[in-house]
């Protein structure tokens, strides 16, 4: 029987898990890695096939992965199964909980764009009294976000702005192609920034925890690593009251396990590391842990077509190229309508246009196909959550997982604000589409459901305040000094800002400052 | 006997007590035990056979759809996307009895959808027309589609009565279709690579002992993840 003490484990893989991971390892820490899943191997796992080889087409699986609206035939096999792992919900607020469990989580599958926060964001209580600030501002966390855009390849432009702050990025040089053109002069009534897209290269083509931080930790050997390993719960020493490993059950076998460890670092993504605290009854001396839930809202938008490339006249010059246009409510005036804001990301593509934005089947629906192929200009919504106490996740001890391990319950609903504001999207993505000579084809201004942007975070807030918060600013328990929480539950609002990039310097700076407690013999 | 066969004749002779003693010494193998291990000889030169999807071969029974309404929406398949120059229709891609199995394994909200849409038809073509809606020309069921239809965005299509229908249909139509055997042939036969293709992730490590394998409780089936035989990526930094 195995007697062996880890320094550290580390509870998930992803992006968060990894950063420690690597941070760890390359200060000579011993660390321990679970994750939940077994390792996707491309090679092994898939292949190229035609629709019609598959049992359903292409559709997907009837009855699988209700809530998973990314998903399809083709990837149906790399999320978690909604059977396996459930959740409940109040059927009148459906909430979409979009999770893989894959080694590499969910940094195997992501859209790479890689924003920096604002102190809009870090100071927004400051800024419109709504929430509270974070206990960091963007100077504390800008040298992390620098060393995460040069390992992830983040390739962008200095565009200035205080509410996209500038970054470490390697630069681009397109050219605007003459509908964005069109689209940024139309846009200038709105005092809208459209700015180059901002997005993670990575190497070899990916930008995963699994190729840009695992490896490195890996080639110190001091790094273990064991899949499939379902975290049941997290042990304390009966002595001190402190975290000191965890008990898990073999994915596979359902052998029950327990390692140990003097530090237990918490990555397992936003809502599975608070569902395991909250199995594990620690670190909420606050209460608050498990609320303030919040993502963004995805879903509305518009789709145009530019009449100059119909009929086959689409060239590179006219058509092509996409941009992101920062939030501008609330920047420098208060909008009447909502708090914070949302962003527009805009794409401009010679491609085919879709059938559903045409009231036509059959042979007029083809001849509309054919007139509009290489046409189409999208713009799409990323908006602010607000960050609300009765938006919450709490474990519903009445059903279990496939290890008999109690569920989560999501309680969240969008407010008036968040409707508000993919109203007001849609309504000025019409307009300066309309002002840039774009037939508008389809709009929407519905959000989907909760948790569909997959940007969940929040539930374990970071403060000052032990009584308002569950971490401190180093994403440390404020009841427990070996326990840190490095995913995106720490976050104090959402902005509307893809979380990766923030969720991964606050890993690496939570883990440095680790490494220093350690060596202080704090930890 | 020609000269050169008797010296291999005499040649032979010579040679043979020796081979038979060099049997008698080598220890051979002994016989595979019946029946042979059947992964024995598998290899990565093995051939593999050639299989064909049974979507375009077998034929189906349509099971979900009463017999009315299942006549209702092969109609409504061929107005929606009849043949078009080179590409086959709905009808030559086998769709109505693709999506009656595909609706029929859906959701009961989904169900309902098709289910009431394709009585709403009829009853509307009877009302109008006083025919079935499977006997209109074409003229005559595009006055009862044509109102309905409507331009909408993913994940967000029509929530209006009939609306719905009609446009969840007509894009389930079109996807079943232009995912068939037979589209992909026609795309080929104009000279174009398979369109309908992606990359299909196959079960990893399936958890053959969870939920919906209660009934055939398999063992569980344990593969140790081996180390990664690549070189681990070394980037510069």
């Amino acid at each position: 029987m195995t007697d062996t003490t880890f320094d550290v484990l580390i509870i998930g893989s992803g992006h968060s898990g990894g950063m420690a991971a690597k941070i760890l390892t390359e200060k000579g820490i011993r660390c321990l890695m679970l994750n939940a899943g077994p390792v996707a191997d491309v090679s092994r796992d898939a292949q190229r096939k035609p629709a019609y080889d598959l049992p359903y087409r292409g559709f997907k699986p009837p009855g699988r992965l209700e809530h998973v609206f990314q998903a399809s035939e083709f990837n149906a096999n790399v999320w978690v199964d909604e059977e396996e792992v459930p959740y409940t919900f109040d059927p009148v607020a459906p909430y979409n909980w979009v999770r893989v469990r894959l080694f590499g989580g969910r940094s195997l599958f992501w859209s790479r764009q890689s924003f920096r926060l604002s102190d809009y964001e870090f100071k927004g209580k400051s800024h419109d009294g709504f929430g509270e600030d974070w206990p960091i501002i963007l100077a504390d966390l800008a040298p992390y976000y620098s060393r995460v855009e040069e390992i992830f390849q983040v390739a962008g432009a200095q565009d200035g702005l205080p509410q996209m702050p500038n970054g470490s990025f390697i630069p681009v040089d397109s050219v605007w192609s003459e509908s964005m053109q069109r689209f940024i002069k139309a846009s200038q009534s709105y005092n809208m920034a459209v700015c180059e897209q901002r997005r993670a290269q990575g190497r070899d083509g990916l930008a995963s925890s699994v190729n840009l931080l695992l490896p490195d930790a890996e080639r110190t050997g001091k790094l273990t690593s064991i899949a499939n390993a379902v975290v049941r719960q997290i042990t304390v020493d009966a002595n001190t009251g402190q975290p000191n490993g965890c008990h898990f059950v073999d994915r596979l076998s359902r052998r029950e396990m327990h390692v140990k460890a003097r530090v237990v670092v918490l990555a397992a993504g936003t809502l599975e590391s608070t569902r395991l605290l909250m199995n594990s009854n620690l670190g909420n001396s606050s209460g608050i842990m498990g609320h303030f839930l919040m993502d963004q809202i995805y879903g509305p938008g518009v789709t145009c077509s530019v009449p100059e490339a119909r009929n086959g006249k689409a060239t590179e010059q006219l058509m092509g190229g996409s941009a992101i246009v920062p939030r501008f409510r609330n920047i420098t005036t208060k909008y009447p309508k909502f708090l914070r804001g949302y962003a527009l990301n805009v794409t401009s593509r010679m491609g085919g246009v879709d059938p559903r934005n045409f009231a036509a089947y059959g042979a007029e629906l083809r001849q509309k196909l054919h007139e509009y192929n290489g046409s189409a200009f999208y713009i799409t919504v990323m908006g602010e959550v607000l960050g609300r106490y009765e938006n919450h996740v709490r474990i519903n001890k009445e059903k279990v997982d496939a290890w008999d391990i109690p569920v989560l319950h999501v309680e969240t609903r969008y407010t008036d604000n968040e409707f508000n504001m993919a109203k007001d999207a849609v309504e000025v993505g019409c307009a300066v589409a309309d002002a840039a000579g774009f037939e508008v084809l389809s709009k929407n201004a519905v959000p989907n459901p909760p948790g569909y942007s997959i940007h969940e975070v929040g539930t374990c807030r970071m403060g000052d305040d032990p009584k308002k918060s569950v971490l401190n600013k180093w994403c440390q328990s404020h009841d427990h000094k070996n326990l840190f929480v490095v995913d995106g539950a720490s976050f104090v609002s959402a902005g509307w800002q893809n979380p990766t990039m923030t969720i991964l310097a606050l890993s690496m700076r939570a883990s440095e400052y680790l490494v220093g407690e350690m060596s202080r013999q704090n930890v | 006997m020609l000269l050169r066969d008797f010296v291999r004749a005499v040649v032979s002779v010579g040679l043979l007590p020796k081979a038979l003693l060099a049997q008698q010494t080598a220890n051979p193998a002994p016989p595979p035990p019946a029946p042979v291990p059947w992964t024995l000889g598998l290899n990565p030169k093995t051939p593999l056979p050639v299989t064909e999807a049974a979507d375009g071969i077998a034929e189906t029974e349509a099971s979900f759809f009463t017999p009315a309404q299942f006549t209702t929406f092969t109609r409504l398949c061929d107005l929606l996307l009849p043949s078009l120059g080179n590409k086959p229709g709905a009808l030559q891609a086998g769709t109505p009895t693709f999506l009656d199995f595909l609706i029929g394994s859906s959701s009961e909200a989904r169900k309902k959808v098709y289910s009431d849409g394709l009585d709403w038809l009829d009853v509307e073509a009877k009302t109008r027309y006083k025919l079935a809606f499977a006997q209109l020309n074409a003229t005559q069921a595009d006055a009862l589609i044509k109102p309905w239809l409507r331009t909408w965005m993913t994940d967000h299509p029509p929530t209006e009565r009939h609306a719905d229908f009609i446009n969840i249909a007509h894009e389930d139509i079109r996807v079943a279709t232009m995912n068939s055997k037979v589209w992909d042939d026609a795309s080929a036969a104009a000279g174009q690579d398979w369109v309908t293709g992606g990359l299909y992730w196959s079960p990893i490590e399936p958890d053959m002992a969870g939920p919906g394998a209660a009934s055939t409780p398999l063992p569980p089936h344990v593969m140790v993840v081996p180390k990664a035989a690549h070189t681990m990526p070394s980037y510069p930094r």
